[in-house]
């Protein structure tokens, strides 16, 4: 045998191995992790298509280089399952490269070290982040950075069935009228049960008013027309007041003792709660965010405002007392980028291709999430579709943010509990006041500050 | 002799090795190493970071001075073990081993076989089915039934019985498995017996009480030990089914550990607490130890050539 | 000849009396075992009910509703069958006739409902199996569930855990087995001892050792990890199954095979080993079963979705997170549920022949 030609033949095969092996080098996979959640399924879906459009300047540029993007939804419960998950995963070094998460977890991932510190790249990137509605930018800041870039924001409330109030013998003038009242602090919380309890009195409805199954952000809404504030902002600590606690709690068991909470409220499915609240009609309240009135449309055929304002009635969170102040609460989802990722760079201009006007919109208008630039407000698509978010907007008057800090899932988590415990008969009102402080002293620690 | 005992000696350390080898290496790596992992992990202050920070006495501190629904669970524990074992893991199955031995064999074989339905099924179904079962809403087969047979308005076991739903869901499991035991127990008591005891005129009952019951006093002990100690540790189907609520009512202590751990991430209070079980698995352990026929299993091996 | 009457009269009212007593003692079984059955027959249909809703969900509800007409329909055809049978069971003797009224039975049993109810049976919520675009056909066209795991992707992953765990444990716990039920070996009580504490032992309670301990030996979200836990925790148990079968193969066989030149490991493999087949298969089908229906181990130590296994579909698909579809549900677990189920029905016979320390079971 030519050892020449076998010599050239080896040369070959190494250029041609070397060639595909830098071929298959150049596809950089970027890990996306989000949970699986019908109500904005395009949160990943936006970074896949921001991958799309980097693969598109990259084939035009002639690099060979393309992005991959490896999306892993999860099936948790909800975000604060789904961030226990994820803390997880990153202590074993499963991280993502980018994360979707609920905002007021930038603060566990950023003190934990996985969430990666996006001030620089956020200020030199002005092009891409400039346009972005400013407050918003706080509910991703920890410790004076921001940690994340905010992917929606949105409007919480209490959804009135009005043909039900109607029901109830409520003139078209007094349902119109509730609105105001409870932002002139005339209607309460209190007012709100008892209305709800006389609508399951006179079976009217089957329920009162039906909240979210699981720990969330809505109860923090609830909470705070009672005068819980669940963050000391001067010693940047969370925060529980027994008097505040107490309040609240009476409160809760007032509305269960009227039927207006239901004692399957916390057992029951999203679906179940879901069907009850739209397609069955079967409960006078409905309590979560304006992106719900995506499936309202559809579950009742209403078209545009109209339409749906004879059906529903949206009313903040009312005080708990006479003449005080209502609430509302906002509560945006975020793109975090991992400060363990090897393309950190890449994945960060991912998200901030993400977050651009065209895109964002897709998902703000098919799933009624308020959009997060200021541009965005005059495209025309937002204005004809996204007419609830225009229409929400005033509520946000009331709206604060859950604060940032570490611990607000597990204090959340055990806020949810003690209301479980009243609703479903387990605890009376001071015995639940009793639990949240114990609980939140146990496991928070000196993370807590408990007031009288 | 000194090389061939070498040899002897090198035969016995390979069959070790190859016969009882790849079973130590799992065992200790996967359950020996964890458990020791456990005893230490309890004295840490590992969150949900997976991150120690510091060891420490805290979490022991905490669960015996200020965990205030620790005897809550231990409650529930005790009731949900003695209820499921009472009812169904020994009672039942043994009144299901009885009955499927005086029928036909065939008819015998067919309703044990539906018996061990639910064990077949994997645990995600059989708590899918329960949930369907129970559905509070008028949808739900319980209250198809309830509402339309019996008249009677929609009932919530979920939430106003919840004990007693996941005694059901795991009884019904459970006494399938004394049932096989108890069934292969009957069967290997000799045929003369019945027969003797029918000729001297003995019925049903008696035959029952004084030659099935004597023989079975063994299984039934080996088998309330085992239940116990399997109850006791088990949640799945309770995590499942109710995820321990409505609050904590049918939180059993295994659950608590789970709840804790996974719930907010406190993994060392989680591994602290499961100690206790811990320790109450060994104890029991000893007790079936006892119970065991010793004799039979640690009967010397009959073949010594290696 | 009056002797002979004498037999005759004398005779005939002794066999009356036998006839009457046999007729007696007949009619007294029938009836004790009659109540017997309509016992079992009341405590099992709660067991039975349920699996039968979770079918005729599954091959009759439409999206947005699940009828419960043909649950109750398909009830009132069969339950009359299943006690006409069981009559017919009880007072015929004759293994042919039985078979004949068992025969009729189900002809007019599947012709009414075939009549009744067929025209309600459809396969549609089964379409997970073969529509590509399933994920997007029930979430929403947006996203991108191209990427999300498909049924199969699952459905050979448990496949993969269940095959591969039950593989290994039938190879280690034979060796296991066979060992401490024939050789002498220093420790072999404290390993005896050691095992049955093990086999006690709340594994469950050890979660997040095993976790940290996958994640370690770099085994953590892989297929390997769970399978290698699930064998060693479920090991101690199988351990003693098997040697429980050894003990029972009588030593001269492979006494003689080892007279005739074998050496002791292949007088274990070539002859031994055979013997004891059908505790191999029982211990196969457990150890099966047991891994396939897995949930909280894989839950916890399978991170990515395209690891998922088939309770985690199913978790996930039975979950909100897509808005809950009851026909699909059910047809997910049907489909889960049937490997479990034809190993169980065919393998029977070799289950009840587990001994453990002494006990069948």
């Amino acid at each position: 045998m030519n050892w020449k030609f076998g010599f050239s033949g080896m040369i070959a095969g190494a250029l041609f191995c070397a060639a595909t092996t830098s071929a298959l080098a150049e596809d950089v996979v970027i890990k996306v992790w989000s949970r699986a959640d019908r109500s904005g399924p395009l949160r990943a879906g936006n970074i896949v298509a921001a991958g799309d459009t980097l693969n598109k300047m990259l084939a035009a540029a002639g690099s060979d280089k393309r992005v991959k993007i490896e999306l892993n939804e999860t099936n948790a419960k909800g975000y604060d399952d789904d961030a226990l998950d994820l803390l997880k995963a990153f202590a074993v070094d499963k991280g993502p490269d980018i994360f979707v998460l609920a905002h007021e977890w930038t603060g566990a991932f950023a003190e934990a070290g996985y969430a990666l510190n996006l001030e620089d790249h956020i200020t030199k990137n002005p092009e891409l982040y400039g346009d972005i509605i400013v407050p918003l930018w706080q509910s991703v800041s920890y410790k004076g950075a921001r940690y994340g870039v905010p992917q929606d924001s949105e409007v919480r409330m209490y959804f009135l069935n009005n043909d039900k109030l109607r029901k109830l013998g409520k003139t078209d003038k007094e349902i119109g009228a509730i609105s105001a009242r409870v932002d002139a602090g005339e209607f309460t919380a209190y007012d709100l049960c008892d209305l709800a309890g006389q609508a399951v009195a006179k079976g009217v409805t089957k329920f009162g008013i039906l909240h979210r199954p699981n720990a969330g952000p809505d109860f923090q809404m609830m909470m705070e027309g009672f005068g819980n504030v669940p963050y000391d902002k001067a010693e940047a600590k969370l925060q529980a007041s027994k008097a505040g606690m107490k309040d609240f709690f009476t409160w809760v068991k007032y509305c269960v003792d009227k039927k207006a909470f239901s004692s399957t409220n916390t057992a029951m499915s999203w679906d179940n709660i879901e069907q009850a609240a739209f397609a069955k009609e079967e409960a006078l309240v409905f309590f979560h965010g304006v992106w719900r009135v995506t499936d309202q449309s559809k579950a009742w055929n209403l078209k545009g405002k109209e339409d749906y304002q004879k059906k529903i009635t949206w009313i903040n969170a009312p005080a708990g007392k006479k003449g005080g102040k209502p609430s509302n609460l906002s509560h945006p989802i975020a793109y975090a980028v991992s400060a363990k990722s090897k393309n950190k760079d890449l994945a960060a201009f991912l998200v901030g291709l993400a977050s651009q006007p065209y895109v964002n919109t897709r998902h703000a208008v098919t799933t009624n999430h308020t959009p997060i630039n200021y541009g965005q407000q005059a495209m025309p698509e937002v204005i004809e579709k996204g007419w609830a978010l225009v229409a929400a907007t005033p509520m946000l008057k009331y709206a604060s943010f859950m604060p940032n800090s570490p611990k607000i899932g597990q204090y959340n988590s055990i806020v949810f509990k003690g209301i479980q415990g009243v609703e479903t008969g387990r605890l009376s009102a001071d015995a639940a006041a009793t639990f949240v402080i114990d609980e939140l002293g146990n496991e928070l620690g000196k993370d807590v500050i408990i007031r009288n | 002799m000194p090389d061939h005992a070498r040899a002897q000696a090198r035969r016995e350390w390979a069959n070790f090795g190859l016969f009882l080898g790849p079973a130590l290496l799992l065992l200790f790596v996967f359950f020996v190493a964890p458990i020791v992992i456990d005893l230490v992990l309890a004295f840490t202050d590992m969150g949900r970071t997976l991150a120690v920070g510091k060891f420490t006495f805290e979490n022991f501190e905490r669960m015996f001075t200020r965990d205030t629904r620790l005897l809550g669970a231990l409650g529930v524990t005790f009731v949900f073990v003695l209820l499921t074992l009472g009812i169904f893991n020994v009672t039942f199955a043994l009144m299901l081993a009885l009955m499927t031995t005086a029928v036909p064999p065939r008819l015998g074989a067919f309703f044990r076989a539906v018996w061990l339905l639910p064990r077949m099924s994997p645990s995600v179904v059989y708590a899918l089915l329960w949930l369907w079962v129970v559905d509070p809403n008028e949808r739900g087969l319980l209250n198809q039934i309830v509402i339309n047979v019996f008249d009677m308005p929609a009932i919530d076991l979920r939430n106003n019985h919840p004990l007693l739903l996941i005694i059901l869901a795991n009884g019904f499991i459970g006494a399938s498995l004394g049932m096989l035991i108890f069934t292969s127990a009957i069967r290997s008591i000799p045929e003369h017996l019945f027969h003797a005891a029918r000729v001297d005129g003995a019925g049903a009952f008696a035959i029952v009480r004084h030659i099935t019951l004597p023989a079975l006093r063994w299984p039934i002990s080996y088998m309330t030990i085992h239940q116990s100690l399997s109850l006791l540790v088990s949640f799945e189907y309770i995590l499942l089914i109710t995820g321990g609520g409505p609050f904590y009512d049918t939180t059993v202590f295994s659950l608590y550990a789970y709840r804790r751990a996974f719930e907010t991430g406190e993994y060392a209070y989680g591994a602290a607490l499961s100690l206790i079980l811990v320790v109450i698995g060994v104890v029991a352990a000893l007790a079936l130890w006892r119970l065991m026929d010793m004799k039979q299993l640690l009967q010397p091996p009959r073949i010594e050539v290696h | 000849m009056s002797a002979h009457d004498l037999v005759v009269d004398g005779g005939a009212p002794v066999r009356a009396d036998w006839l009457a007593l046999a007729r007696r003692s007949w009619r007294r079984r029938v009836g004790g075992q009659s109540m017997l059955l309509a016992f079992l027959i009341v405590v099992s249909a709660p067991i039975v009910l349920p699996y039968f809703w979770m079918m005729v969900i599954a091959f009759t509800a439409r999206t947005g509703g699940v009828g419960s007409d043909v649950l109750w329909t398909a009830c009132a055809v069969i339950a009359p069958a299943v006690l006409i049978y069981s009559i017919v069971h009880m007072t015929v003797a004759a293994p042919r006739l039985r078979l004949i009224a068992g025969a009729i039975l189900l002809v007019v049993v599947g012709g009414l409902l075939a009549a009744l109810i067929g025209g309600r049976l459809h396969l549609d919520n089964f379409r997970f199996l073969w529509r590509a675009d399933f994920v997007e056909e029930v979430r929403s066209k947006a996203t991108s569930g191209a990427q999300f795991p498909s049924v199969w992707n699952a459905f050979f992953n448990s496949l993969l855990l269940a095959v591969a765990q039950t593989l290994i444990i039938l190879t280690v716990s034979s060796l296991a087995g066979y060992y401490i039920s024939r050789f002498a070996f220093r420790g072999r009580s404290a390993f005896l001892q050691g095992m049955l504490v093990l086999h006690a032992f709340p594994a469950m309670t050890l979660i997040i050792p095993i976790f940290m301990m996958l994640y370690w030996i770099g085994l953590l979200d892989t297929i390997a990890g769970v399978m290698l836990v699930l064998a060693a925790i479920e090991l101690p148990f199988y351990v003693f199954v098997m040697k429980g079968f050894f003990d029972g193969v009588p030593w001269d066989i492979e006494m003689s095979a080892m007279t005739d030149g074998a050496t002791r490991r292949q007088a274990f493999y070539m002859v031994v080993l055979p013997q004891v087949r059908f505790g191999l298969i029982a211990v196969a089908v457990f150890a099966f079963i047991r891994a396939w229906e897995e949930y909280i181990f894989v839950r916890t130590f399978l991170i990515e979705n395209k690891n998922w296994v088939m309770s985690l579909y199913l978790f996930w698909v039975s979950d909100d997170v897509m808005g809950v579809d009851y026909g699909i549900v059910a047809a997910v677990a049907v489909f889960y549920v049937l490997p479990s189920f034809l190993l169980y029905i065919f393998c029977q016979k070799y289950l009840t022949q587990m001994t453990i320390g002494g006990i069948k079971g």
